[in-house]
């Protein structure tokens, strides 16, 4: 809100300086990774593409691109997963009639709030005793089931939106509940779908720790667990620009999709996973 | 289950549709209050129902069993056998078991059969000098590997070098020594064959302590009582929730309300470098962050530059270090709190600012009066949602400070991560993990039924409204 009773250079100007940080951090993750820096120094000297050099030599930090095939298909399907069963779960908890329905829903509820890292040490064992450690289909049932009671609450949420005229008109004229929610009620429920569904890959996409600690030794790498190797700061000849310009690239498709999905996004997002 | 929501919350379905058959099922179920249970909603439901299960239900059971359990990466998982180790007899010994007994379990007997000559073939001894061992010494009985050896030596075409035969004469030696004994009586025969007078009570020691998989054990939890360890990290996290969560909701509110009083252009920059952090993958946020204060980052060049200590201000020193930390994941928090104070914030009816503005009301008594009383119940729900988030969250701080310096900055979460899955010593305590995540599971349930209770709870978990 705005009104000309008050100036607003005061607050632009604290604003400006609690954000500083951030806004160093984020333009010297743009800027550093085309300049050169001398040492010491604060501000860069030179234009240079050098750091951009491992998108085509794979001799600097492995082959990236098929490392960002590997995060693609995680990403990708995870997303498959987690829409295909929110989709079903959140019509039958929205709309049908189930045993214990209403238990069930105070579960997911539960589990939608309930922080499911501190579940990383059973789902370990989990996936130990299913023989699925060490896999990428582990990895991508663990995430996937880990974002179902959000996806299936957010879910729920656009079902209970549809007005229920449209489902009754649908079985009055003579379609059974599969093919109303099919031909009638998906349609309607498109936007949730989309906004869910960029969520799940931008969640999927910045995942970290599943593949991490769930698939260690896997021929399997997602860029996430790739950017945290080459960006070990420990060793002596540590190039910071070299990381910047692959966590450039690794964020580039995440903000893209962020801007252009940015309005039906920020309905969900402040529900998300982890704050 | 009863009827009650649908009737209050609105016009019941088969008020407005009759079933064709008066007879039908759903008619019939409708008579008796009780609606059909929808095959097709059960269907619909199993594989989120399913993957739940397996992923939340199993693991909340898993950590509470394996937490009474002693398991580590070098018990293994899926249990274990029985070993009498060289090492264990002195142990034994030491702890006051009576040493003729453990001798005799220390003897070794040769034996010279099909098998024992078959598997000294495998391992590569010359085949004719197995032959003759065959033909000549199957089935004799040795009083010692000395005895053996002399007799193996009287074979014509016996290994040239004293340690030849040596070698290939541990392969017809004997021992309850170093053997994995899968089942607990196999092994207690074992030991009665070789000391046949020993006592069951000694006997029984001895099994137990030769075991070599997990046992049930309440040791996980009387450590984490007793040692001092537990207090600091108590404290700790403590320390680091209040901390982080008084950041998030303070810097959140202000960044919602200044950027509502800003015109649209310049709050929309604010607000997107603000979304950021909660954008931006976890990795590269939190190595930005050690570009951001690591030696010959940008803080210690500008504080080098302008005169300041110049040094790693992420390891560095403990004040430092614990405000990195406390930035880290307060950043992702206000940016939380940013969105949801935004939205709520929109929500406010705009006559009553104006109506306040033109009472002469200045920004503060604007917000003190009109804003903050009615964002009552979204500081709540942030307050709420981010402590439970802070208490179990460890991937920021593992990625950035590690617990480090020292183990200053360490909280529970991480510990008990630490502990369980990514130490460096390789010795994984699985048990002694679950445990500490197990007090973590049991306060993020507790918190998060509290939570729930306090959201209205039961609207939440209505009935649906077209219930057949």
């Amino acid at each position: 809100m705005q009104t000309k009773n008050f100036a607003s250079w005061p607050i632009v100007l604290v604003l400006t300086a609690i954000s500083l940080p951030l806004a160093i951090m984020y333009a010297s993750l743009v800027i550093d990774s085309f300049t050169n820096t001398p040492a010491g120094a604060v501000l860069p000297n030179e234009f240079t593409l050098e750091h951009w050099a491992f998108l085509v030599d794979p001799t600097i930090t492995g082959n990236v691109w098929t490392v960002t095939f590997n995060t693609l298909i995680f990403a990708f399907t995870m997303v498959v997963v987690v829409l295909s069963v929110s989709a079903t779960g959140g019509y039958a908890m929205s709309r049908l009639n189930l045993p214990y329905r209403r238990f069930f829903l105070a579960g997911i509820l539960v589990m939608h709030a309930f922080p499911s890292v501190t579940l990383i040490i059973g789902v370990f064992l989990v996936l130990q005793f299913a023989g699925l450690y060490d896999t990428l289909i582990g990895v991508i049932l663990v995430k996937a089931a880990l974002t179902l009671p959000f996806g299936v609450w957010i879910m729920k949420g656009f079902y209970d939106a549809v007005p229920w005229e449209i489902e009754m008109a649908g079985l009055q004229d003579g379609a059974d509940r599969f093919t109303v929610w099919r031909r009638l009620i998906l349609p309607q429920v498109k936007p949730g779908l989309v906004a869910l569904g960029v969520f799940a890959f931008i969640d999927g996409w910045g995942e970290f720790l599943l593949p991490r600690i769930l698939a260690p030794t896997t021929e399997f790498q997602v860029l996430s667990v790739y950017l945290n190797n080459v960006s070990v700061p420990d060793s002596v000849d540590y190039d910071f620009n070299l990381f910047k310009s692959v966590g450039l690239f690794y964020t580039l498709p995440i903000l893209i999709l962020f801007i252009v999905f940015q309005n039906r996004l920020m309905n969900i997002f402040g529900g998300g996973t982890k704050g | 289950m009863t009827d009650t929501a649908s009737s209050s919350g609105g016009i019941r379905p088969d008020a407005l549709v009759r079933p064709a058959d008066p007879a039908s099922d759903l008619e019939k179920a409708a008579l008796k209050g009780r609606p059909k249970v929808s095959l097709l909603g059960l269907g619909m439901l199993s594989p989120a129902a399913v993957l739940l299960l397996v992923f939340f239900f199993a693991p909340v059971v898993l950590t509470t069993i394996f937490s009474f359990t002693n398991m580590t990466s070098a018990t293994g998982i899926s249990g274990g056998a029985y070993v009498l180790s060289p090492n264990l007899l002195r142990e034994l010994e030491r702890s006051g078991v009576d040493s003729d007994t453990l001798a005799a379990l220390g003897t070794e007997s040769v034996v010279v059969d099909q098998e024992s000559i078959a598997a000294a073939r495998a391992a590569g001894v010359e085949e004719d000098f197995l032959e003759e061992i065959e033909d000549d010494l199957l089935g004799v009985d040795f009083d010692s590997k000395q005895d053996f050896e002399r007799a193996l030596k009287d074979l014509p075409s016996h290994l040239r070098r004293t340690r030849d035969l040596k070698l290939a004469a541990d392969h017809f030696l004997v021992s309850a020594l170093n053997t994995r004994f899968a089942t607990r009586a196999e092994a207690s025969d074992a030991i009665s064959a070789l000391a046949p007078d020993i006592a069951p009570g000694t006997r029984d020691r001895i099994l137990d302590a030769s075991y070599t998989g997990w046992v049930w054990t309440t040791e996980n939890f009387r450590r984490l009582a007793t040692q001092p360890e537990t207090l600091r990290l108590v404290l700790n996290t403590f320390f680091y929730v209040a901390v982080t969560l008084a950041f998030n909701v303070l810097v959140g509110l202000f960044l919602a309300i200044t950027v509502f009083y800003l015109p649209k252009g310049t709050g929309m920059v604010f607000s997107v470098l603000w979304l950021l952090p909660r954008i931006t993958p976890v990795v590269l946020y939190a190595i930005m962050w050690k570009w951001f204060t690591w030696d010959g980052g940008f803080v210690a060049s500008f504080a080098d530059l302008v005169g300041l200590p110049s040094f790693n201000y992420m390891k560095g020193s403990v004040p430092t270090a614990w405000t990195i930390v406390i930035l880290v994941n307060g950043c992702i928090g206000a940016s939380f709190g940013m969105i949801l104070f935004s939205g709520a914030l929109r929500s406010i009816p705009m006559q009553q600012l104006w109506a306040s503005e033109v009472d002469g009301a200045s920004r503060w008594q604007q917000v003190r009066y009109i804003i903050l009383p009615q964002m009552r119940w979204p500081i709540l729900f942030v307050t709420c949602y981010q402590s439970m988030s802070l208490l179990s969250s460890y991937e920021q701080i593992w990625l950035t400070t590690n617990g480090g310096p020292g183990n200053t900055t360490m909280v529970w979460a991480l510990e008990s991560f630490r502990t369980a899955l990514s130490n460096y010593t390789g010795n994984l305590q699985y048990g002694q993990g679950a445990a500490m995540a197990l007090v973590l599971v049991i306060v993020g349930l507790v918190l998060s039924i509290i939570f729930l209770r306090m959201f209205r709870f039961g609207e939440l978990v209505e009935k649906p409204k077209i219930e057949f």
